[in-house]
């Protein structure tokens, strides 16, 4: 299957986040690994995704599950070589399948050749690759990400016998991008991995690449400058590839990431997604509406990313106080379950393994605008464990089947990078890949058939959105448009029925045809038009004027 | 042949819409534009600090407004599509109307607040006073939380007062209803309240509706139904009672919709307060109520003139209604100048069972049984106003106190002129 030529087949991607070590063993390690991922290919295919977005899988000492690197140009040998990745690569690419990888721009591993040789003394080269100071006072106004672990942005280091700058942990020193060697670099590693054929770069933790003094050290004008260089290169080397921006800021804040179009391609939408889970939780659509009504115009070259969980915790930064307690006492009633300002938790638990509840979020996350994201294993319900400590819990083995290790690895289940969920609801013999392809009413086979309805339309990824506000403030109803083609969406957020009068009467003489069963229902009159909703029901029409 | 219902098509639709709450807010309204935009913005405060997680709903039932006043209350609604509130909800804060006449009725307006607090469910339930323009976001907590966490079916208001305001209420509603049904509720008849969907639902299944007066005087019946039916009452301390000003011709209507309601209430609970000795406290929060003693411009001899003018006036109605020792009494001091006229606690409390057992016995028509009363009310508010004009707020309490504890000891007295019914 040849991949779409189209430059901004971004726009109608569906990705599926995963990290290779997570996926399939192909050694017997214990560690999934390339060639593993590679087995899995067709399963992806089936599945109906066309993009993965694969974690950091560079040499790193895995003190942050690979966010720290130690060799940008290169494979862990734990998954495998770079000709395995070339190979998977290539498989991909004949599945129709782009691959997006993790560009960790911001910052490196402490073990870096980078950092020994900055570290090593004042007049290396390398020195200035990296922001020191010989005072941990400079840049008093910024905040602490890992609040739960780290007291401080900088770290003494008696190698050097100077304070260096982190904003994550104290084993992953910034890069300073101050400098132009350093930028040079990292357009070279860039064009390493472009001219081997990946499709493009998620980009972590973009908005610290630059710091000054008496500033927040995000969001600065000379960090969109640097980014800005990147993507020229980028377009001029490898024109129809991608970056993703991870920049986990208020809508007004993300939107200069977009530039007039010259710079990220795409960014997640990071304040929508709490919204998504607090509307749920509320029965209300304001959360929801209240934070796209706020989300400024992008670039039409430019396209919003959503997910509903990933790898990290559910992060509860963009919300108020208010909001993020309750969404504590909603969601993580447990202490445990709360890190770093967020929840630790899959999709599943966090609903309650409630399968109307995790159908609906699915059917909001693949109409709202915007490129939709799937965190591995979601698409099966599996579980997580919470007290595998840091965000550990969430990246747990892929469950295959309800064999030895899930189908996972053949190694003894001792040497699994990560022990396998084995609780009774979501242990791997109740949750897995297998039993789920093989049961119709799956939650698998209803992820295939949504994905598929998803692709039939170019509306849900490139179109307009105009939102409807029914009288029932619990019920999200919105209209996508792209040309001539008009899709009505309407969910109940409610854990009741409901009744809701939707003002159609710009769409008056149009059929709606639901999109799943492809049945009519009554053509849209001058009267508000009445549809009754079971408990968490949603809809996908189609209108169709005839 | 169905019964026609009181709510209307376009009412019920926009319930439908709010679904289930957890508070709901009632503000009967009729030509208060003046101050309900103050009043339902301090209820959005109060819902948001006080209420920030609940669904909650504002219904306005109006009596036909023809200054917009339901457009005020509807447009600071709170909801996706008002994102330049600055005050930040979690939720959408409803606010819907219905008009349910075209002349104001207390009753009706309490109804249809009834109704729609049923039909949605609501936990826990206020009603505010449109004319209320100090009303504080904190009067919401006061009001509900006692019913929404506390697990009261009624919390009734208390004010700080002006000594000379309310006297109606001080004179009579208060140490009447404390001395027959027993418990020490300030303002069994308040103009704002919470209560319980419970006892709402309660209450809207009972013969009250149908009666021809339009419901007036309803929230006194709403309270004596609370008590009589055992239901958990406290007060909460709201603040400062802002004084309206009244005519003199808003007596009479007033003690139709006070005493009259009384008076009536009295017949049907008879075989409660009947039973009933002594009278216990009922548990408040924040301080008492409490008397402020600004000057207040009252105009005395206007009051003892229209006091003796009908003493003799009506003499032959009060033949009817009061005994000949009461009206004797009444004659002789309504003769006196105004430095000697004096209407005793003992002759008031008399005067007012034996109104009351007349009232009952429906010894001529009832309506002039009330309307026969205004001269001596204000006979009674002369000799409180003249009495008190100099008095310490403890010195008021003190007095006011003391007429409770004659009502009370006149009971026996109101129960030996009682005719029960058959």
């Amino acid at each position: 299957m040849p991949l779409n030529p189209d430059v901004l087949w971004y726009k109608d991607a569906i990705i599926y986040q995963v990290h290779v070590r997570t996926f399939h063993d192909s050694n017997g390690d214990g560690i999934g690994d390339f060639q593993g991922l590679e087995a899995k290919l067709d399963y992806l295919q089936e599945l109906g995704i066309n993009t993965i977005w694969l974690m950091p899988f560079f040499p790193s000492p895995l003190r942050d599950d690979g966010y720290d690197i130690a060799d940008y140009q290169n494979v862990h040998p734990s998954y495998g070589t770079l000709e395995d990745f070339r190979k998977f690569l290539e498989s991909a690419h004949d599945r129709g399948i782009r691959i997006i990888i993790e560009l960790v721009a911001n910052h490196t591993s402490d073990q870096h050749p980078w950092f020994q040789e900055s570290r090593s003394s004042q007049d290396n080269p390398r020195r200035d690759w990296y922001v020191w100071s010989d005072t941990d006072t400079r840049y008093k106004d910024t905040r602490i990400i890992f609040l739960d672990t780290e007291k401080s942005n900088w770290a003494w280091d008696p190698v050097s016998k100077s304070f260096y700058w982190h904003r994550f942990f104290s084993h992953q020193p910034d890069l300073n991008y101050d400098n132009p060697a350093v930028r040079e670099q990292m357009w070279e590693v860039m064009k390493f991995w472009l001219d081997m054929g990946v499709d493009g770069f998620r980009l972590d933790a973009v908005p610290y690449l630059v710091e000054r003094e008496g500033t927040n050290c995000e969001n600065l004008p000379e960090t969109h400058l640097v980014l800005k260089e990147l993507r020229r290169k980028l377009d001029e080397n490898s024109p129809g590839r991608m970056l993703l921006a991870e920049a986990n800021q208020w809508p007004a804040d993300l939107r200069p990431y977009f530039g007039d179009g010259d710079e990220f391609h795409m960014a997640f939408h990071f304040p929508l997604m709490p919204r998504m889970f607090m509307g749920l939780k509320l029965e209300d659509r304001k959360p929801i509406t209240e934070i796209l009504q706020q989300t400024p115009e992008i670039p039409p070259i430019c396209q919003w990313s959503l997910f509903l969980r990933n790898h990290d915790e559910l992060t509860l930064e963009m919300v108020t106080d208010v909001e993020r307690d309750y969404m504590y006492d909603s969601y993580a009633v447990s202490k445990m379950m709360r890190l770093n300002l967020g929840i630790r938790r899959r999709l599943a638990p966090l609903l309650d393994n409630d399968r109307r509840r995790i159908e609906l979020m699915n059917g909001m996350l693949m109409s709202l605008p915007g490129t939709p994201i799937i965190y591995y294993g979601d698409e099966i319900g599996m579980g997580d464990n919470i007290n595998l400590g840091d965000r550990n819990g969430v990246r747990t083995p892929m469950q295959w089947n309800g064999e030895t290790n899930a189908g996972f690895s053949t190694a003894p289940p001792e040497h699994l990078y990560a022990p396998l969920i084995q609780d009774p609801v979501y242990g791997y013999q109740a949750v897995n890949v297998l039993r789920q392809k093989a049961s119709e009413h799956s939650l698998f086979n209803w992820m295939q058939r949504i994905l598929a309805v998803r692709r039939s339309t170019g509306a849900f990824g490139r179109g307009a959105i105009e939102f409807l506000y029914p009288a029932n403030h619990r019920i999200l109803a919105y209209v996508r448009r792209l040309g001539n083609e008009t899709i009505l969406v309407v969910n109940n957020l409610s854990s009741s029925a409901q009744a809701v009068e939707l003002n159609l009467r710009g769409y008056k003489g149009n059929i709606p045809i639901e999109m799943f069963g492809r049945n009519m229902f009554p053509r849209v009159g001058d009267l508000p038009y009445l549809l009754t909703m079971g408990p968490y029901q949603f809809y996908w029409f189609r209108l169709r004027r005839l | 042949m169905a019964e026609e219902s009181f709510l209307t098509d376009d009412f019920l639709r926009q319930l439908i819409n709010v679904g289930e709450v957890d508070i709901l807010v009632g503000l009967p309204t009729h030509n208060n534009a003046k101050t309900v935009g103050s009043v339902v913005h301090a209820i959005q405060s109060g819902i948001l600090s006080g209420f920030p997680r609940e669904r909650a709903v504002i219904i306005n039932a109006d009596g036909g407004s023809r200054d917009g006043t339901p457009d005020l209350v509807t447009g600071v609604s709170i909801d996706d599509m008002r994102p330049a509130s600055k005050l930040y909800a979690l939720r959408t804060l409803h606010s819907i109307t219905t008009k349910y006449g075209s002349s104001p009725a207390s009753g009706v307006a309490f109804r249809t607040i009834l109704a729609a607090a049923e039909l949605l469910r609501a936990k826990a339930c206020v009603v505010l006073s449109p004319e209320s323009a100090n009303i504080e976001p904190a009067w919401l907590s006061k009001l509900l939380q006692p019913v929404y966490r506390d697990g009261f079916d009624l919390v009734t208001p208390m004010y700080r007062r002006h000594k000379f305001e309310g006297l109606l209420i001080t004179n009579l509603l208060y140490p009447m209803t404390r001395a027959l049904y027993g418990k020490r509720i300030y303002e069994a008849y308040a103009p704002e309240f919470g209560f319980s969907g419970r006892l709402g639902t309660q209450f809207l299944g009972q013969d009250v509706w149908t009666d021809g007066t339009d419901g007036a005087g309803v929230e006194l019946r709403f309270t004596l139904a609370a008590i009589t039916g055992k239901f958990p009452i406290c007060q909460s301390f709201l603040g400062e009672k802002v004084h309206v000003e009244r005519s003199s011709a808003d007596l009479v209507p007033a003690l139709r919709q006070t005493v009259g309601t009384l008076f009536a209430a009295l017949d049907r609970d008879f075989p409660v307060w009947g039973a009933v000795t002594g009278c216990e406290p009922v548990p408040s929060n924040g301080t008492d109520q409490e008397v402020l003693l600004e000057p207040l411009r009252v105009n005395r001899k206007r009051l003892r003139e229209m006091f003796s003018s009908g003493v003799a006036e009506l003499e032959s109605v009060f033949q009817s209604i009061l005994s000949p020792s009461t009206l004797a009494e009444l004659q002789r001091i309504s003769r006196l100048g105004e430095d000697e006229c004096r209407y005793s606690a003992e002759l008031w409390v008399r005067t007012i069972y034996e109104f009351a057992a007349s009232y009952q016995k429906s010894v001529i028509s009832r309506d002039h049984i009330i309307q026969a009363l205004a001269p001596l009310f204000r006979g009674r508010a002369f000799t409180f106003l003249t009495e008190h004009r100099n008095a310490s707020a403890d010195e008021v309490e003190r007095s006011i106190e003391d007429l409770c504890l004659e009502f009370e000891r006149l009971k026996p007295y109101l129960l030996e002129i009682w005719k029960p019914r058959e």
